[in-house]
């Protein structure tokens, strides 16, 4: 058998294998037979030395084109197995992707908390500065420098937690007005928000406890319709649509004229339905001018100066908004509801 | 006040829907809450003639508007609502001989307490029931009908807002009437029929030598008109508001008299209403009407005069109205007033003692004009509006904390004095003097028990996996007196870490000391509060041997630590509960305003690991401390990896094994130059800590 022959024979040998191999290992195995130092293919080239002058180089040139054939069907076959391969072994890795995740336990704002952040939000935006006040409060700034004359029939309406006779637990958060309002210049605009306190037996609508916000301005000309249009600026934010704002007459001592003040029912739209009896109305809080015996007694000309105020609940809001029937609800914290809000 | 609609025809005309009605006077303050109907049947039923029906409006009277706490004053209001004007009762009163100044003699001796005061003697009257009219109009305002005499001195209250008291004048010793101050020890028994002890500062109606009423409170029964009673003195006074609600308070006692006077009742109705009760019980109880009044009047109130400037109304209620229209709108509410150069002159009646100057003449132009034709506007200066810096600092708290899985919650201030105990605050715990009840008898000292009740409660309702955090006031007994409050910030963590943890070795889920530890580096790492040091502690609610306080610097910042069974027992919480509590101004005060940048490494680090054996009593943070300072600057972290203790390391002793970050900022470093740190570190925990390596 001539060399040429032989040469024939091994590269039908060797395609034959490398088409026939089923792993990479096998693969390699073959490369080694063929390929490696002391490989078939190699060996046929050191056999070179004994042909003659003519034969060398076309014997050479048909090993190397076999080695390189050779070569690159054993790459070829190699990709198309590691292919399979790989695919195999993530078939092998399935997961079943219904059962349940490892639940991150992650921590939810307090409901109330996080109303009352929405509302200094809009508040700030709106200008004013918030300041932190005291809960235990003197009956001074509660009554006193609010305009209740002594022994008013008005403090019914504020019935008190007394800690001595000069200081109790603030009944609205009006009470910080006077620790603020001499110590500043006009124009100003402040709000404060935290816990009051009212002797009041606890069921669904009433607590001992519950949250206010308290804002003020003070500037040149403010007047009641400035008053009426900050809430419907307030309860357009709050409530994300166009609300309108009655006012109604009512009395707190530190305001002249003093009102009550309702939004449009932000869940009929001011069509009326349970939640607002049908009135389309939701009352939320009281409002006026600042008395001019508030601020004279902190000494801003009433002349010069004209100022309002205004106050309401918390607790209601997200309990209209959510549908919450019990106040005690946000302070009992059970999980399974603060977890949904 | 109850106002009964066929009543108030007597006094107003109008032909308006009631829902207009009522819709008008609840846009001029004086709120309709229930519109009531009332049957023939109810009328029967409360002993009333049941040959009518009605309409009731309950209405809320504002405490500054005693005026409205009568049938007229509610007409009055109704008046620009309608389009009309009150009309006042009829009196004509022909008295006989001899007069009521012959029959009593009234005399004042605390005028500051009582600036008026009417009477009028009406004799042989016969006490009996009342007629049908007149039990419907008492039953219709929700009063009860007693007899002929005490129905017209409730009708004539209700009508003109006049509280009146009748006495049987022939138990009346010596015909005399004292008004004064109780004397120390004097006692009433009041028509109730309880003794009241009555104390110096209150006001009382006394004869020659006791007293015979409560003034504005309530009559005594030795007076008291009964079935024998052939003559009686009707009283019509005007009595101090203040005093009035002091003794009414004082003695517990409310009723539809003192709710008047503490509201202000009008000094200049006392004698049409004493006569308009004399009329009608010389009417219906065939009495004979002693000719005149007596009428002491020691504090005469006259009609006060206030001057307006229109544009000032304008100004305040943002309006452009009219100074015409102005004066039109007082004069409809009986506010009379004319326009004298520009200028509006009103004369304040003695039935609206709550107007005093030009701001509330303002509030009751703007009330006729009606609140709901303002328009809305905005103030013109545009101020920048800002948070607390409390309230900006709270946030990242709650931030970081939430992030850590923990639930935010709201607890209640006021608690149970035993929580101060359990927190060993209870010689610091504010009192609160007249509580809802002893579970609300004292301001909270600290969260954490608040929080642990909130565990409790959660447990009991199944909820076993529980991490819960607040930020809020806690209240101690100050110095001066004045009780201090401060915020702080708490958690409270029982059970599991997550829920769902099929895929995790449970042990590696449980919350112990190490999580809630965890919690607070957290928290301070977001705060950029940096070097805090934990030290052993006792604490009243913390496990002897597992309780830290955390310092900063040499400043205490709070505590934190595994829950003393005891503890958890007395709150009902069940399994390891464990709590932290910090000083949320320390916090604030350490977190720096300002965080500058640090540019991280960029050169590559290299760890080494070793094993450290020590005695039991070598803390960790010596090890950590030691491994810094002999590591000559090149150790950027230590980790703790494991901790071994058993018969390998001997009793007494430990194995930790950390892991330590080696870095240097100026260079790649190579693992001879480590290895040699390394060794140094080595040497000094063997030298300074005992410690050998395995």
């Amino acid at each position: 058998m001539s060399g040429k022959d032989e040469l024939v024979g091994i590269r039908t040998a060797a395609l034959g294998k490398v088409q026939a191999a089923e792993s990479s290992a096998q693969l390699d195995e073959i490369d080694t037979q063929y390929l490696g130092r002391k490989g078939e293919l190699t060996l046929q080239l050191r056999r070179i030395g004994s042909l003659s002058q003519d034969e060398r180089k076309d014997f050479g040139q048909s090993v190397n084109d076999i080695k390189a054939e050779l070569s690159e069907a054993i790459a070829q076959r190699r990709q198309a197995l590691d292919a399979g391969e790989s695919k195999a072994k993530l078939a092998a890795e399935a997961v079943d992707v219904t059962l349940p995740g490892r639940f991150y336990q992650t921590g939810r704002p307090h409901i109330l908390i996080e109303t009352i952040e929405k509302i200094k939000r809009i508040f700030i935006g709106l200008g004013y500065e918030f300041v932190e006040t005291p809960e235990i409060e003197d009956y001074k700034y509660n009554f006193e420098a609010l305009n209740y004359p002594p022994e008013h029939p008005a403090m019914d309406e504020q019935m008190s937690f007394y800690i001595n006779d000069d200081v109790l637990l603030r009944t609205h958060t009006t009470a910080y007005q006077h620790r603020v309002m001499p110590y500043r210049k006009p124009p100003m605009r402040v709000a404060t928000i935290g816990k009051t306190y009212r002797y009041e037996n606890v069921d669904a609508t009433h607590g001992h406890t519950f949250h206010q916000v308290d804002c003020f301005a003070i500037d040149h000309d403010i007047s009641l319709t400035d008053l009426k249009g900050t809430i419907q600026q307030f309860a357009v934010e709050m409530f994300g649509m166009d609300v309108n704002v009655r006012f109604r007459p009512d009395f707190f001592p530190f305001v002249e004229p003093g009102a009550e003040f309702a939004v449009t029912c932000f869940l009929c739209k001011g069509e009326g339905c349970g939640v607002c009896k049908g009135s389309g109305w939701l009352e939320l809080g009281g409002a006026g001018l600042i008395h001019p015996n508030i601020l004279e007694k902190a000494g801003i000309d009433s002349e010069e100066y004209t100022g309002f105020a205004f106050g309401f609940g918390i607790e209601r809001m997200p309990m209209l908004e959510h549908g919450i029937k019990d106040l005690r609800l946000f302070m009992e914290n059970d999980l399974r509801f603060l977890r949904q809000l | 006040m109850k106002v009964s609609i066929d009543w108030l025809r007597e006094y107003i005309d109008f032909d308006c829907s009631l829902d207009t009605l009522a819709d008008g006077l609840t846009m001029a303050g004086l709120e309709v809450e229930e519109v009531i109907k009332l049957s023939k049947e109810d009328f029967t039923r409360a002993g009333g003639s049941g040959t009518i029906d009605d309409i009731v409006f309950d209405s809320k009277v504002t405490p500054n508007r005693g005026d409205w706490l009568s049938m007229i004053g509610v007409a009055r209001e109704a008046g620009p609502v309608v389009g009309g004007r009150v009309k006042m009762p009829n009196v004509k009163l022909d008295g006989s001989e001899p007069t009521s100044s012959d029959l009593i003699k009234i005399r004042i001796d605390d005028p500051d307490l009582c600036g008026r005061y009417v009477g009028i003697v009406v004799r042989n009257v016969e006490i009996k029931e009342s007629p049908g009219w007149l039990k419907d109009r008492v039953i219709a305002a929700g009063m009860r009908p007693i007899n002929n005499v005490v129905d017209i001195t409730n009708f004539v209250m209700l009508e003109l807002g006049q509280p009146l008291h009748a006495f049987d004048y022939n138990l009346l010793n010596d015909a005399q009437i004292v008004v004064r101050r109780a004397k120390p020890g004097e006692t009433i028994t009041s028509i109730d029929g309880n003794e009241r002890r009555l104390e110096p500062d209150m006001l009382v109606i006394a004869d020659s030598n006791r007293p015979v009423a409560i003034a504005g409170v309530m009559g005594g029964e030795d007076s008291e008109i009964s079935r024998q009673t052939q003559d009686i003195l009707i009283e019509s006074a005007n009595f101090n508001s203040v005093s009035i609600r002091r003794t009414s308070k004082r003695l517990g006692l409310v009723t539809e008299s003192s709710y008047r006077f503490e509201r202000g009742v009008d000094p200049s109705i006392a004698p049409l209403a004493a006569m308009r009760a004399a009329q009608l019980i010389h009417d219906l109880a065939s009495g004979d009407v002693a000719k005149g009044i007596v009428d002491a009047r020691p504090v005469p109130v006259e009609p006060l005069e206030i001057k307006v400037r229109p544009e000032r109304v304008n100004l305040v209620l943002g309006t452009s109205i009219t100074a015409e229209n102005m004066a039109r709108f007082l004069n409809s509410i009986d506010i009379e007033t004319h326009l004298e150069d520009g200028i509006l002159i009103s004369q304040v009646p003695t039935f609206r003692p709550d107007i005093t100057r030009e701001i509330d003449m303002a509030e009751e132009v703007g009330r006729v004009y009606g609140y709901d034709k303002l328009d809305t506007t905005l103030p013109d200066v545009t101020l920048q509006g800002k948070d607390s810096p409390e309230g900006l600092f709270r946030n990242k708290i709650r931030r970081s904390l939430m992030a850590c899985g923990a639930q935010e919650v709201l607890t209640h201030s006021m608690v149970e004095v035993k929580l101060a105990e359990i927190a060993g605050n209870a010689n610091k715990a504010v009192s609160i003097r007249n509580p809802l009840s002893e579970e609300l008898n004292s301001m909270r000292t600290m969260l954490a028990p608040n929080l642990l009740q909130v565990v409790a409660r959660n447990q009991a309702y199944g909820t076993v996996n529980v991490s819960v955090f607040e930020t809020g006031k806690v209240y101690f007994q100050g110095g001066s007196g004045r009780p201090d409050e401060t915020l702080s910030v708490a958690g409270a963590m029982v059970g599991d870490l997550w829920r769902s943890n099929w895929s995790l070795p449970a042990e590696a889920l449980q919350v112990d000391f190490f999580t809630c530890k965890g919690a607070v580096e957290s928290l301070l790492g977001a705060l950029n509060i940096s070097g805090a040091n934990y030290i052993p502690v006792e604490h009243p609610m913390l496990h002897p041997t597992r309780a830290a306080k955390v310092l900063v610097g040499d400043r205490e910042i709070g505590i934190l630590g595994e829950v003393v069974p005891a503890v958890s027992d007395a709150l009902d919480v069940r399994g390891r509960a464990y709590i932290y509590e910090l000083d949320f101004r320390a916090l604030m005060e350490l977190a720096p305003e300002m965080v500058i940048y640090q540019e991280p490494a960029r050169y590559p680090a290299l760890y080494r690991h070793m094993a450290v054996v020590v005695a039991d009593d070598v803390k960790y943070a010596q090890l950590v401390e030691l491994v810094i300072r002999s590591g000559k600057g090149l150790v950027e972290a230590v980790d703790m990896l494991d901790v071994y203790k058993g018969e390998q390391v001997g009793a007494g002793r430990r194995s930790l094994t950390l892991s330590v970050v080696f870095r240097s900022r100026e260079k790649t470093l190579t693992d001879d130059e480590v290895n040699a740190v390394l060794g140094e570190i080595k040497e000094a925990l063997a030298q300074k800590a005992g410690a050998s390596f395995r």
